[in-house]
Protein backbone atom coordinates (compact mmCIF):
# COMPACT_ATOMS: atom_id res chain seq x y z
CA UNK A 1 0.00 0.00 0.00
CA UNK A 2 1.29 3.46 -0.71
CA UNK A 3 1.95 6.14 1.27
CA UNK A 4 -0.50 9.11 0.50
CA UNK A 5 0.84 11.86 3.51
CA UNK A 6 4.66 10.86 5.84
CA UNK A 7 5.37 13.44 8.29
CA UNK A 8 8.74 13.57 9.60
CA UNK A 9 9.02 15.03 12.63
CA UNK A 10 7.22 18.28 12.30
CA UNK A 11 7.90 20.50 15.15
CA UNK A 12 6.15 24.29 15.78
CA UNK A 13 6.33 26.53 18.34
CA UNK A 14 4.02 29.76 19.17
CA UNK A 15 6.48 31.84 21.12
CA UNK A 16 7.16 29.55 24.10
CA UNK A 17 4.47 27.57 23.77
CA UNK A 18 5.13 23.94 21.77
CA UNK A 19 2.34 23.00 19.64
CA UNK A 20 4.06 20.19 18.13
CA UNK A 21 6.59 18.25 19.47
CA UNK A 22 8.31 16.33 16.75
CA UNK A 23 5.33 14.63 15.69
CA UNK A 24 5.38 12.16 12.84
CA UNK A 25 3.21 9.19 11.23
CA UNK A 26 2.41 8.10 8.02
CA UNK A 27 -1.24 7.91 5.87
CA UNK A 28 -1.43 4.81 3.71
CA UNK A 29 -3.45 4.81 1.05
CA UNK A 30 -7.36 4.33 1.13
CA UNK A 31 -7.43 4.66 4.60
CA UNK A 32 -9.43 6.49 7.34
CA UNK A 33 -7.02 8.08 9.71
CA UNK A 34 -8.54 9.99 12.37
CA UNK A 35 -6.60 12.62 13.85
CA UNK A 36 -7.40 12.62 17.77
CA UNK A 37 -6.47 14.99 21.18
CA UNK A 38 -8.06 16.72 23.47
CA UNK A 39 -8.15 21.04 22.66
CA UNK A 40 -5.17 22.35 22.17
CA UNK A 41 -3.18 19.33 21.28
CA UNK A 42 -2.00 20.17 17.88
CA UNK A 43 -4.52 18.65 15.42
CA UNK A 44 -5.14 22.04 13.21
CA UNK A 45 -1.57 23.21 13.82
CA UNK A 46 -0.55 19.70 12.22
CA UNK A 47 -3.04 20.01 9.35
CA UNK A 48 -2.20 23.23 9.00
CA UNK A 49 1.22 22.78 8.26
CA UNK A 50 0.69 19.69 5.81
CA UNK A 51 -1.86 22.53 4.02
CA UNK A 52 1.09 25.53 3.76
CA UNK A 53 -1.18 27.25 6.26
CA UNK A 54 1.65 27.35 8.57
CA UNK A 55 5.48 26.65 8.52
CA UNK A 56 6.69 24.16 10.23
CA UNK A 57 9.55 25.23 12.69
CA UNK A 58 11.71 21.78 12.02
CA UNK A 59 10.80 18.27 9.90
CA UNK A 60 8.90 17.74 6.56
CA UNK A 61 6.22 16.32 4.99
CA UNK A 62 5.77 15.14 1.62
CA UNK A 63 2.22 13.77 -0.25
CA UNK A 64 2.39 11.42 -2.58
CA UNK A 65 6.08 11.35 -1.97
CA UNK A 66 6.92 14.80 -3.31
CA UNK A 67 7.33 17.92 -0.86
CA UNK A 68 3.84 19.57 -0.21
CA UNK A 69 3.43 22.69 -3.38
CA UNK A 70 0.50 23.61 -5.04
CA UNK A 71 0.52 21.15 -7.38
CA UNK A 72 -0.13 18.77 -4.51
CA UNK A 73 -2.46 20.95 -3.00
CA UNK A 74 -4.52 20.60 -5.84
CA UNK A 75 -5.00 17.06 -5.91
CA UNK A 76 -6.63 17.42 -1.79
CA UNK A 77 -9.89 18.16 -0.96
CA UNK A 78 -9.86 20.27 2.25
CA UNK A 79 -11.82 21.54 4.96
CA UNK A 80 -9.41 23.32 7.67
CA UNK A 81 -11.34 24.88 11.17
CA UNK A 82 -14.03 27.15 9.65
CA UNK A 83 -15.83 27.26 6.62
CA UNK A 84 -13.78 30.45 4.36
CA UNK A 85 -15.58 31.77 2.14
CA UNK A 86 -16.68 35.31 0.24
CA UNK A 87 -19.18 36.21 2.91
CA UNK A 88 -21.03 38.36 -0.42
CA UNK A 89 -20.92 35.76 -2.82
CA UNK A 90 -23.41 32.66 -3.52
CA UNK A 91 -22.64 29.17 -2.84
CA UNK A 92 -21.99 28.38 -6.41
CA UNK A 93 -20.10 31.83 -6.78
CA UNK A 94 -17.70 30.79 -3.60
CA UNK A 95 -17.70 27.28 -5.40
CA UNK A 96 -16.60 28.76 -8.57
CA UNK A 97 -13.60 30.49 -7.26
CA UNK A 98 -12.89 26.99 -5.77
CA UNK A 99 -12.76 25.69 -8.74
CA UNK A 100 -10.58 28.12 -10.81
CA UNK A 101 -8.08 28.02 -8.15
CA UNK A 102 -7.95 24.35 -7.67
CA UNK A 103 -8.87 23.89 -11.14
CA UNK A 104 -10.83 20.72 -9.82
CA UNK A 105 -14.55 20.24 -11.12
CA UNK A 106 -16.81 21.82 -13.62
CA UNK A 107 -20.30 24.05 -13.44
CA UNK A 108 -21.85 20.65 -13.43
CA UNK A 109 -19.46 18.93 -10.59
CA UNK A 110 -20.67 22.23 -8.76
CA UNK A 111 -24.60 20.99 -8.83
CA UNK A 112 -23.01 17.67 -7.94
CA UNK A 113 -21.77 18.30 -4.70
CA UNK A 114 -24.18 21.08 -3.76
CA UNK A 115 -26.56 18.11 -4.16
CA UNK A 116 -24.60 15.83 -2.16
CA UNK A 117 -24.82 18.35 0.79
CA UNK A 118 -28.05 19.10 -0.03
CA UNK A 119 -28.01 22.87 -0.94
CA UNK A 120 -29.38 23.12 -3.94
CA UNK A 121 -32.26 24.89 -3.12
CA UNK A 122 -30.18 27.42 -1.45
CA UNK A 123 -27.24 27.77 -3.69
CA UNK A 124 -28.19 31.30 -5.46
CA UNK A 125 -28.22 32.62 -1.76
CA UNK A 126 -25.00 34.78 -0.23
CA UNK A 127 -22.79 32.81 2.48
CA UNK A 128 -23.66 35.74 4.61
CA UNK A 129 -27.20 34.71 4.80
CA UNK A 130 -26.70 30.66 5.71
CA UNK A 131 -26.89 28.90 8.88
CA UNK A 132 -23.70 27.69 10.67
CA UNK A 133 -24.33 23.98 9.57
CA UNK A 134 -25.18 25.33 6.10
CA UNK A 135 -21.80 26.71 5.75
CA UNK A 136 -20.34 23.76 7.06
CA UNK A 137 -22.29 21.68 4.32
CA UNK A 138 -20.65 24.49 1.61
CA UNK A 139 -16.96 23.83 2.88
CA UNK A 140 -17.25 19.79 2.56
CA UNK A 141 -19.08 20.71 -0.78
CA UNK A 142 -15.99 22.91 -2.15
CA UNK A 143 -13.69 19.71 -0.31
CA UNK A 144 -15.70 17.21 -2.69
CA UNK A 145 -15.65 19.27 -5.95
CA UNK A 146 -13.51 17.59 -8.62
CA UNK A 147 -14.03 13.98 -5.99
CA UNK A 148 -10.43 14.30 -5.22
CA UNK A 149 -8.79 10.97 -4.37
CA UNK A 150 -7.47 12.55 -1.14
CA UNK A 151 -9.31 14.81 1.60
CA UNK A 152 -8.57 16.57 4.56
CA UNK A 153 -11.26 17.31 7.29
CA UNK A 154 -10.84 19.24 10.16
CA UNK A 155 -13.68 18.73 12.98
CA UNK A 156 -16.42 17.62 9.73
CA UNK A 157 -19.35 17.74 11.77
CA UNK A 158 -19.24 21.20 13.65
CA UNK A 159 -22.35 23.18 13.62
CA UNK A 160 -24.39 20.16 12.54
CA UNK A 161 -27.57 18.76 13.62
CA UNK A 162 -27.90 14.92 14.70
CA UNK A 163 -29.20 14.07 11.08
CA UNK A 164 -26.27 16.39 9.41
CA UNK A 165 -23.87 13.99 11.25
CA UNK A 166 -25.58 11.05 10.66
CA UNK A 167 -24.87 12.43 6.97
CA UNK A 168 -21.88 13.29 6.57
CA UNK A 169 -20.80 10.04 8.89
CA UNK A 170 -22.50 8.06 5.76
CA UNK A 171 -20.84 10.02 3.80
CA UNK A 172 -17.53 9.29 4.69
CA UNK A 173 -18.10 5.46 4.71
CA UNK A 174 -18.92 6.15 1.78
CA UNK A 175 -15.98 7.68 -0.27
CA UNK A 176 -13.69 5.42 1.87
CA UNK A 177 -15.88 2.51 -0.03
CA UNK A 178 -14.77 4.16 -3.16
CA UNK A 179 -10.95 4.20 -2.07
CA UNK A 180 -10.92 7.92 -1.25
CA UNK A 181 -7.86 8.52 1.65
CA UNK A 182 -9.42 10.37 4.56
CA UNK A 183 -7.62 12.31 6.88
CA UNK A 184 -9.84 13.45 9.63
CA UNK A 185 -9.43 15.57 12.89
CA UNK A 186 -12.04 15.35 15.75
CA UNK A 187 -12.47 15.36 19.44
CA UNK A 188 -16.10 13.51 18.29
CA UNK A 189 -14.40 9.52 19.55
CA UNK A 190 -17.53 7.73 18.93
CA UNK A 191 -17.61 9.17 15.23
CA UNK A 192 -14.26 8.55 14.66
CA UNK A 193 -14.63 5.05 16.10
CA UNK A 194 -17.49 4.48 13.41
CA UNK A 195 -15.71 5.65 10.39
CA UNK A 196 -12.07 5.34 10.63
CA UNK A 197 -9.57 2.90 10.29
CA UNK A 198 -6.46 4.35 11.95
CA UNK A 199 -6.06 7.01 14.19
CA UNK A 200 -3.10 9.06 16.01
CA UNK A 201 -3.75 10.19 19.48
CA UNK A 202 -2.21 13.70 20.17
CA UNK A 203 -1.50 15.22 23.12
CA UNK A 204 -0.41 18.63 23.68
CA UNK A 205 1.78 18.39 20.75
CA UNK A 206 3.10 15.09 21.75
CA UNK A 207 2.05 11.87 19.30
CA UNK A 208 1.36 8.93 21.75
CA UNK A 209 0.32 6.40 19.54
CA UNK A 210 -0.71 5.91 15.42
CA UNK A 211 -1.85 2.96 13.68
CA UNK A 212 -4.44 0.64 12.65
CA UNK A 213 -7.65 1.33 15.03
CA UNK A 214 -7.53 -2.88 15.72
CA UNK A 215 -3.65 -2.47 17.25
CA UNK A 216 -4.11 0.84 18.72
CA UNK A 217 -7.11 -0.38 20.99
CA UNK A 218 -6.30 -3.97 21.27
CA UNK A 219 -2.87 -3.93 23.38
CA UNK A 220 -4.88 -6.58 25.86
CA UNK A 221 -7.55 -8.86 25.71
CA UNK A 222 -10.37 -7.86 28.75
CA UNK A 223 -12.98 -11.00 29.69
CA UNK A 224 -16.23 -10.24 31.40
CA UNK A 225 -17.21 -12.72 33.77
CA UNK A 226 -19.94 -12.63 35.90
CA UNK A 227 -21.77 -15.35 38.28
CA UNK A 228 -24.33 -14.99 41.45
CA UNK A 229 -21.35 -15.56 44.13
CA UNK A 230 -19.04 -12.50 42.78
CA UNK A 231 -16.96 -12.58 45.93
CA UNK A 232 -15.78 -16.02 45.31
CA UNK A 233 -15.61 -15.63 41.94
CA UNK A 234 -12.75 -12.81 42.64
CA UNK A 235 -11.29 -14.97 45.37
CA UNK A 236 -10.91 -17.88 42.71
CA UNK A 237 -10.00 -16.20 39.35
CA UNK A 238 -6.88 -15.04 41.51
CA UNK A 239 -5.64 -18.68 41.35
CA UNK A 240 -6.22 -18.18 37.52
CA UNK A 241 -2.35 -18.20 35.55
CA UNK A 242 -1.34 -15.67 32.79
CA UNK A 243 -3.75 -12.85 33.39
CA UNK A 244 -2.32 -8.95 33.63
CA UNK A 245 -4.93 -7.73 36.67
CA UNK A 246 -8.32 -8.10 37.88
CA UNK A 247 -10.56 -5.49 38.32
CA UNK A 248 -14.34 -5.76 39.69
CA UNK A 249 -16.58 -3.44 37.97
CA UNK A 250 -20.53 -3.63 39.97
CA UNK A 251 -21.23 -6.84 39.61
CA UNK A 252 -19.08 -8.07 37.22
CA UNK A 253 -15.40 -9.09 36.61
CA UNK A 254 -12.74 -8.23 34.65
CA UNK A 255 -9.44 -9.70 33.69
CA UNK A 256 -7.06 -8.17 31.45
CA UNK A 257 -4.63 -10.79 29.59
CA UNK A 258 -1.58 -9.87 27.16
CA UNK A 259 -2.95 -9.45 23.98
CA UNK A 260 -3.90 -13.20 22.25
CA UNK A 261 -3.54 -15.02 25.24
CA UNK A 262 -7.03 -14.57 26.60
CA UNK A 263 -8.48 -18.33 25.85
CA UNK A 264 -12.23 -18.38 26.94
CA UNK A 265 -12.85 -21.97 27.28
CA UNK A 266 -10.48 -22.11 29.49
CA UNK A 267 -11.79 -19.81 31.76
CA UNK A 268 -15.41 -21.46 31.93
CA UNK A 269 -13.50 -24.93 32.46
CA UNK A 270 -11.72 -23.07 35.51
CA UNK A 271 -14.64 -21.96 37.20
CA UNK A 272 -17.01 -24.30 36.47
CA UNK A 273 -14.18 -27.17 38.17
CA UNK A 274 -14.20 -24.45 41.38
CA UNK A 275 -18.13 -24.90 41.52
CA UNK A 276 -19.30 -21.59 40.15
CA UNK A 277 -21.40 -21.39 37.26
CA UNK A 278 -21.02 -18.14 35.27
CA UNK A 279 -24.27 -16.22 33.78
CA UNK A 280 -21.78 -13.74 32.02
CA UNK A 281 -18.60 -14.62 29.80
CA UNK A 282 -17.78 -12.10 26.87
CA UNK A 283 -14.64 -10.50 25.05
CA UNK A 284 -14.47 -6.92 25.59
CA UNK A 285 -13.62 -4.76 22.55
CA UNK A 286 -11.97 -1.74 24.56
CA UNK A 287 -13.75 1.28 23.30
CA UNK A 288 -11.75 4.37 21.69
CA UNK A 289 -13.21 6.54 24.37
CA UNK A 290 -11.70 4.08 27.16
CA UNK A 291 -8.65 4.18 25.05
CA UNK A 292 -7.93 7.76 24.87
CA UNK A 293 -8.67 8.88 28.45
CA UNK A 294 -5.89 6.13 29.14
CA UNK A 295 -3.66 7.23 27.22
CA UNK A 296 -4.22 11.73 27.56
CA UNK A 297 -4.65 11.10 31.43
CA UNK A 298 -2.29 12.58 33.27
CA UNK B 1 -1.15 35.26 -15.23
CA UNK B 2 -4.79 35.66 -16.57
CA UNK B 3 -6.43 32.93 -14.47
CA UNK B 4 -5.51 34.82 -11.37
CA UNK B 5 -6.91 38.17 -12.72
CA UNK B 6 -10.42 36.24 -14.30
CA UNK B 7 -10.08 34.66 -10.37
CA UNK B 8 -9.84 38.25 -9.14
CA UNK B 9 -12.60 39.23 -11.42
CA UNK B 10 -14.77 36.71 -9.97
CA UNK B 11 -14.32 38.36 -5.93
CA UNK B 12 -14.82 41.88 -7.31
CA UNK B 13 -17.38 42.22 -9.84
CA UNK B 14 -19.94 41.04 -6.90
CA UNK B 15 -18.47 43.19 -4.42
CA UNK B 16 -20.69 46.09 -3.57
CA UNK B 17 -18.29 48.31 -2.16
CA UNK B 18 -16.77 48.43 -5.94
CA UNK B 19 -19.15 49.25 -7.73
CA UNK B 20 -19.86 52.25 -4.67
CA UNK B 21 -16.69 53.37 -4.90
CA UNK B 22 -16.74 53.34 -8.78
CA UNK B 23 -20.22 55.46 -8.73
CA UNK B 24 -18.70 57.72 -6.31
CA UNK B 25 -15.90 58.33 -8.31
CA UNK B 26 -17.57 58.81 -11.42
CA UNK B 27 -19.53 61.24 -9.40
CA UNK B 28 -16.90 63.18 -7.52
CA UNK B 29 -14.05 63.39 -10.46
CA UNK B 30 -16.61 65.31 -12.40
CA UNK B 31 -17.88 67.20 -9.57
CA UNK B 32 -14.85 68.56 -8.42
CA UNK B 33 -13.35 69.39 -11.74
CA UNK B 34 -17.28 71.24 -12.59
CA UNK B 35 -16.64 72.98 -9.28
CA UNK B 36 -13.43 74.48 -10.41
CA UNK B 37 -14.64 74.80 -14.02
CA UNK B 38 -17.59 77.41 -12.60
CA UNK B 39 -15.06 79.30 -10.29
CA UNK B 40 -13.11 79.38 -13.41
CA UNK B 41 -15.84 80.81 -15.91
CA UNK B 42 -17.33 83.06 -12.67
CA UNK B 43 -14.01 85.23 -12.83
CA UNK B 44 -13.43 85.25 -16.35
CA UNK B 45 -17.05 86.26 -18.07
CA UNK B 46 -18.07 89.55 -17.59
CA UNK B 47 -16.82 93.20 -19.03
CA UNK B 48 -14.82 94.27 -16.16
CA UNK B 49 -11.53 94.93 -16.52
CA UNK B 50 -10.44 92.12 -13.78
CA UNK B 51 -12.47 89.56 -15.69
CA UNK B 52 -10.39 90.21 -19.21
CA UNK B 53 -7.36 89.64 -16.94
CA UNK B 54 -8.46 87.12 -15.00
CA UNK B 55 -8.63 85.53 -18.91
CA UNK B 56 -5.73 86.48 -20.08
CA UNK B 57 -3.88 84.72 -16.81
CA UNK B 58 -5.18 81.25 -16.46
CA UNK B 59 -5.69 80.72 -20.27
CA UNK B 60 -8.30 78.01 -20.10
CA UNK B 61 -7.32 75.26 -18.18
CA UNK B 62 -10.25 73.02 -19.23
CA UNK B 63 -9.55 73.41 -22.79
CA UNK B 64 -7.11 71.07 -24.80
CA UNK B 65 -4.72 70.25 -23.79
CA UNK B 66 -4.67 72.11 -20.45
CA UNK B 67 -7.48 69.87 -19.75
CA UNK B 68 -5.07 66.33 -19.39
CA UNK B 69 -3.24 68.25 -16.44
CA UNK B 70 -6.00 70.21 -14.45
CA UNK B 71 -8.12 67.30 -14.52
CA UNK B 72 -5.60 64.93 -13.10
CA UNK B 73 -4.63 67.53 -10.59
CA UNK B 74 -8.03 67.96 -8.86
CA UNK B 75 -9.22 64.70 -9.25
CA UNK B 76 -6.14 63.00 -7.68
CA UNK B 77 -7.34 64.86 -4.63
CA UNK B 78 -9.56 61.71 -4.05
CA UNK B 79 -7.72 58.75 -4.07
CA UNK B 80 -9.16 58.49 -0.76
CA UNK B 81 -12.13 56.30 -2.55
CA UNK B 82 -10.27 54.01 -4.18
CA UNK B 83 -8.07 53.30 -1.46
CA UNK B 84 -10.78 52.26 0.52
CA UNK B 85 -12.24 50.07 -1.92
CA UNK B 86 -7.87 48.51 -1.90
CA UNK B 87 -8.11 48.61 2.26
CA UNK B 88 -11.25 46.40 1.85
CA UNK B 89 -10.65 43.99 -0.54
CA UNK B 90 -7.26 42.81 1.17
CA UNK B 91 -8.82 43.06 4.56
CA UNK B 92 -11.99 40.91 3.69
CA UNK B 93 -9.83 38.14 2.59
CA UNK B 94 -8.31 37.83 6.12
CA UNK B 95 -11.86 38.89 7.89
CA UNK B 96 -13.44 35.73 5.79
CA UNK B 97 -10.59 33.60 6.21
CA UNK B 98 -10.29 33.16 2.83
CA UNK B 99 -6.54 34.20 2.38
CA UNK B 100 -5.70 30.79 3.94
CA UNK B 101 -8.44 28.57 1.70
CA UNK B 102 -6.80 30.48 -1.70
CA UNK B 103 -3.54 29.09 -0.65
CA UNK B 104 -5.35 25.47 0.70
CA UNK B 105 -7.36 25.60 -2.73
CA UNK B 106 -4.14 25.23 -4.61
CA UNK B 107 -2.51 28.79 -5.12
CA UNK B 108 1.28 29.70 -4.09
CA UNK B 109 1.47 32.22 -1.84
CA UNK B 110 3.14 34.74 -4.18
CA UNK B 111 -0.04 34.26 -6.66
CA UNK B 112 -1.92 35.14 -3.65
CA UNK B 113 0.11 38.52 -3.79
CA UNK B 114 0.15 38.50 -7.14
CA UNK B 115 -3.48 38.36 -7.60
CA UNK B 116 -3.44 41.21 -4.95
CA UNK B 117 -1.29 43.51 -7.03
CA UNK B 118 -3.87 42.92 -10.11
CA UNK B 119 -6.60 43.87 -7.51
CA UNK B 120 -5.21 47.19 -6.82
CA UNK B 121 -4.16 47.55 -10.65
CA UNK B 122 -8.10 46.72 -11.81
CA UNK B 123 -8.48 49.72 -8.96
CA UNK B 124 -6.63 51.87 -10.45
CA UNK B 125 -7.20 51.44 -14.32
CA UNK B 126 -10.56 51.80 -13.54
CA UNK B 127 -10.27 55.21 -11.77
CA UNK B 128 -7.90 56.61 -15.04
CA UNK B 129 -10.65 55.82 -17.29
CA UNK B 130 -12.66 57.91 -15.18
CA UNK B 131 -10.43 60.42 -15.33
CA UNK B 132 -9.69 60.27 -19.06
CA UNK B 133 -13.33 60.44 -19.93
CA UNK B 134 -13.81 63.62 -17.68
CA UNK B 135 -10.94 65.16 -18.87
CA UNK B 136 -11.99 64.71 -22.42
CA UNK B 137 -15.10 65.43 -21.73
CA UNK B 138 -13.75 68.77 -20.27
CA UNK B 139 -11.78 69.03 -23.17
CA UNK B 140 -14.72 69.03 -25.68
CA UNK B 141 -16.98 71.04 -24.04
CA UNK B 142 -14.73 73.82 -22.12
CA UNK B 143 -13.68 75.00 -25.95
CA UNK B 144 -14.24 73.79 -28.93
CA UNK B 145 -12.24 75.79 -31.29
CA UNK B 146 -8.81 74.02 -29.71
CA UNK B 147 -10.18 70.66 -30.17
CA UNK B 148 -6.85 69.98 -32.46
CA UNK B 149 -4.72 70.25 -29.65
CA UNK B 150 -5.65 67.38 -28.03
CA UNK B 151 -2.87 64.67 -28.20
CA UNK B 152 -0.31 66.74 -26.56
CA UNK B 153 0.04 66.66 -22.63
CA UNK B 154 -1.58 62.94 -22.58
CA UNK B 155 1.44 62.28 -20.55
CA UNK B 156 -0.82 62.43 -18.17
CA UNK B 157 -2.90 59.82 -18.86
CA UNK B 158 0.34 57.51 -17.54
CA UNK B 159 1.41 59.96 -14.80
CA UNK B 160 -2.00 59.86 -13.34
CA UNK B 161 -2.13 56.28 -13.43
CA UNK B 162 0.88 55.76 -12.23
CA UNK B 163 0.11 58.29 -9.26
CA UNK B 164 -3.04 56.46 -8.48
CA UNK B 165 -1.28 53.16 -8.35
CA UNK B 166 1.45 54.00 -6.43
CA UNK B 167 -1.20 55.51 -3.57
CA UNK B 168 -3.05 52.85 -3.91
CA UNK B 169 -0.06 50.31 -3.43
CA UNK B 170 0.36 52.52 0.23
CA UNK B 171 -3.29 51.89 1.11
CA UNK B 172 -2.71 47.78 0.02
CA UNK B 173 0.45 47.64 2.06
CA UNK B 174 -1.38 49.26 5.46
CA UNK B 175 -4.51 47.36 4.81
CA UNK B 176 -2.25 43.92 4.57
CA UNK B 177 -0.05 44.43 7.27
CA UNK B 178 -2.50 45.73 9.59
CA UNK B 179 -5.50 43.24 8.86
CA UNK B 180 -7.94 44.91 10.20
CA UNK B 181 -10.07 47.21 7.74
CA UNK B 182 -11.19 49.91 10.33
CA UNK B 183 -7.86 50.31 12.20
CA UNK B 184 -5.96 50.49 8.76
CA UNK B 185 -8.37 53.24 7.39
CA UNK B 186 -8.33 55.31 10.05
CA UNK B 187 -4.61 55.14 10.00
CA UNK B 188 -4.81 55.83 6.21
CA UNK B 189 -7.11 58.87 6.66
CA UNK B 190 -4.80 59.79 9.48
CA UNK B 191 -1.81 59.98 7.98
CA UNK B 192 -3.30 60.78 4.21
CA UNK B 193 -4.71 63.99 5.51
CA UNK B 194 -3.00 65.23 8.23
CA UNK B 195 0.39 63.48 9.32
CA UNK B 196 1.98 64.01 5.83
CA UNK B 197 0.27 67.25 4.91
CA UNK B 198 1.89 69.16 7.61
CA UNK B 199 4.93 67.35 7.52
CA UNK B 200 5.32 68.63 3.52
CA UNK B 201 4.34 71.96 4.78
CA UNK B 202 6.48 72.05 7.54
CA UNK B 203 9.39 70.19 5.02
CA UNK B 204 9.08 72.78 1.98
CA UNK B 205 10.00 75.78 4.08
CA UNK B 206 12.39 74.90 7.07
CA UNK B 207 13.88 71.62 6.07
CA UNK B 208 15.09 72.40 2.28
CA UNK B 209 11.49 70.46 1.02
CA UNK B 210 12.93 66.91 1.91
CA UNK B 211 8.58 66.25 2.75
CA UNK B 212 8.86 65.33 -1.13
CA UNK B 213 10.24 62.40 -0.25
CA UNK B 214 7.46 60.97 2.21
CA UNK B 215 5.71 58.25 1.00
CA UNK B 216 2.62 60.11 -0.86
CA UNK B 217 4.40 63.78 -1.53
CA UNK B 218 6.86 60.94 -3.92
CA UNK B 219 3.86 60.56 -5.80
CA UNK B 220 1.97 63.66 -5.63
CA UNK B 221 4.79 65.37 -7.28
CA UNK B 222 3.92 63.35 -10.12
CA UNK B 223 1.10 65.85 -10.94
CA UNK B 224 2.04 69.15 -9.77
CA UNK B 225 -0.34 72.02 -9.74
CA UNK B 226 -1.77 73.31 -12.95
CA UNK B 227 0.37 75.77 -15.70
CA UNK B 228 -2.03 78.67 -14.89
CA UNK B 229 -0.72 78.71 -10.78
CA UNK B 230 2.10 79.85 -12.65
CA UNK B 231 0.98 83.07 -13.88
CA UNK B 232 0.85 84.77 -10.82
CA UNK B 233 4.61 86.48 -10.50
CA UNK B 234 7.85 85.20 -10.81
CA UNK B 235 8.30 83.02 -7.92
CA UNK B 236 5.26 81.37 -9.42
CA UNK B 237 6.62 80.58 -12.52
CA UNK B 238 10.11 79.43 -11.23
CA UNK B 239 8.54 77.21 -8.70
CA UNK B 240 5.91 75.88 -11.69
CA UNK B 241 9.25 75.07 -13.94
CA UNK B 242 11.10 73.64 -11.02
CA UNK B 243 7.98 71.15 -10.25
CA UNK B 244 8.08 70.15 -13.63
CA UNK B 245 11.56 69.86 -13.60
CA UNK B 246 11.40 67.33 -11.09
CA UNK B 247 8.85 64.77 -12.61
CA UNK B 248 11.05 62.81 -14.14
CA UNK B 249 12.88 62.24 -11.05
CA UNK B 250 9.87 61.64 -9.33
CA UNK B 251 8.54 59.21 -11.87
CA UNK B 252 11.76 56.92 -11.00
CA UNK B 253 11.23 57.69 -7.25
CA UNK B 254 7.36 56.65 -7.38
CA UNK B 255 8.65 53.16 -8.83
CA UNK B 256 11.54 52.55 -6.73
CA UNK B 257 9.03 52.97 -3.48
CA UNK B 258 6.10 51.04 -5.36
CA UNK B 259 8.67 47.90 -6.00
CA UNK B 260 9.68 48.03 -2.99
CA UNK B 261 6.02 47.97 -1.39
CA UNK B 262 5.43 45.17 -3.50
CA UNK B 263 8.36 43.25 -2.65
CA UNK B 264 8.00 43.58 1.04
CA UNK B 265 4.58 42.40 0.76
CA UNK B 266 6.14 39.17 -1.41
CA UNK B 267 9.10 38.88 1.10
CA UNK B 268 6.22 38.94 4.54
CA UNK B 269 3.47 36.51 2.65
CA UNK B 270 6.38 34.00 2.21
CA UNK B 271 7.46 33.30 5.59
CA UNK B 272 4.66 34.20 7.78
CA UNK B 273 2.11 31.90 9.14
CA UNK B 274 -1.69 32.21 7.57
Amino acid sequence: MQTVLSLNTIAKAYGPIKALKGVSFDVPEGCVFGLLGPNGSGKTTLLSIILDILKADTGSFSWFGQPGSPATRKQIGSLLETPNFYQYLSAVDNLNITQAISGRGNAAEIDRVLEIVKLTERKKSKFSAYSLGMKQRLAIAAALLGDPQVLVFDEPTNGLDPVGIAEIRELIKELAQRGKTIIMASHLLDEVEKVCTHVAILKRGTLLTAGAVDEVLSNEDIVEVSSNDIHSLLAHLAEFPNYTHIKQEANKVQIFFPVGTAKMEDINRFCFEKGIVLNLLLVKKKSLETKFFELTND
Amino acid sequence: MLALIQIEWLKIKKYPAFWWMLGIVALTYPGINAMTYYGYLKATTGKEVTNNIAKMLLGNPFAFPETWHSVAYFSSFFILLPSIVVIMLVTNEYTFRTHRQNIIDGWSRNQFITSKLFDVLIVAIVATLVYVVVAGGFGIYADSSVLYQWSSQLQYIPLFLLQTFAQLSIAFLLGYLVKKAFIALGIFLFYYLIVENIAVAYARFKMNDIGRFLPFEISDRLLPSPAFFSRFGKDAKASYDHALAIVPEHIAYTIVLTAGIWLICYAVHKRRDL
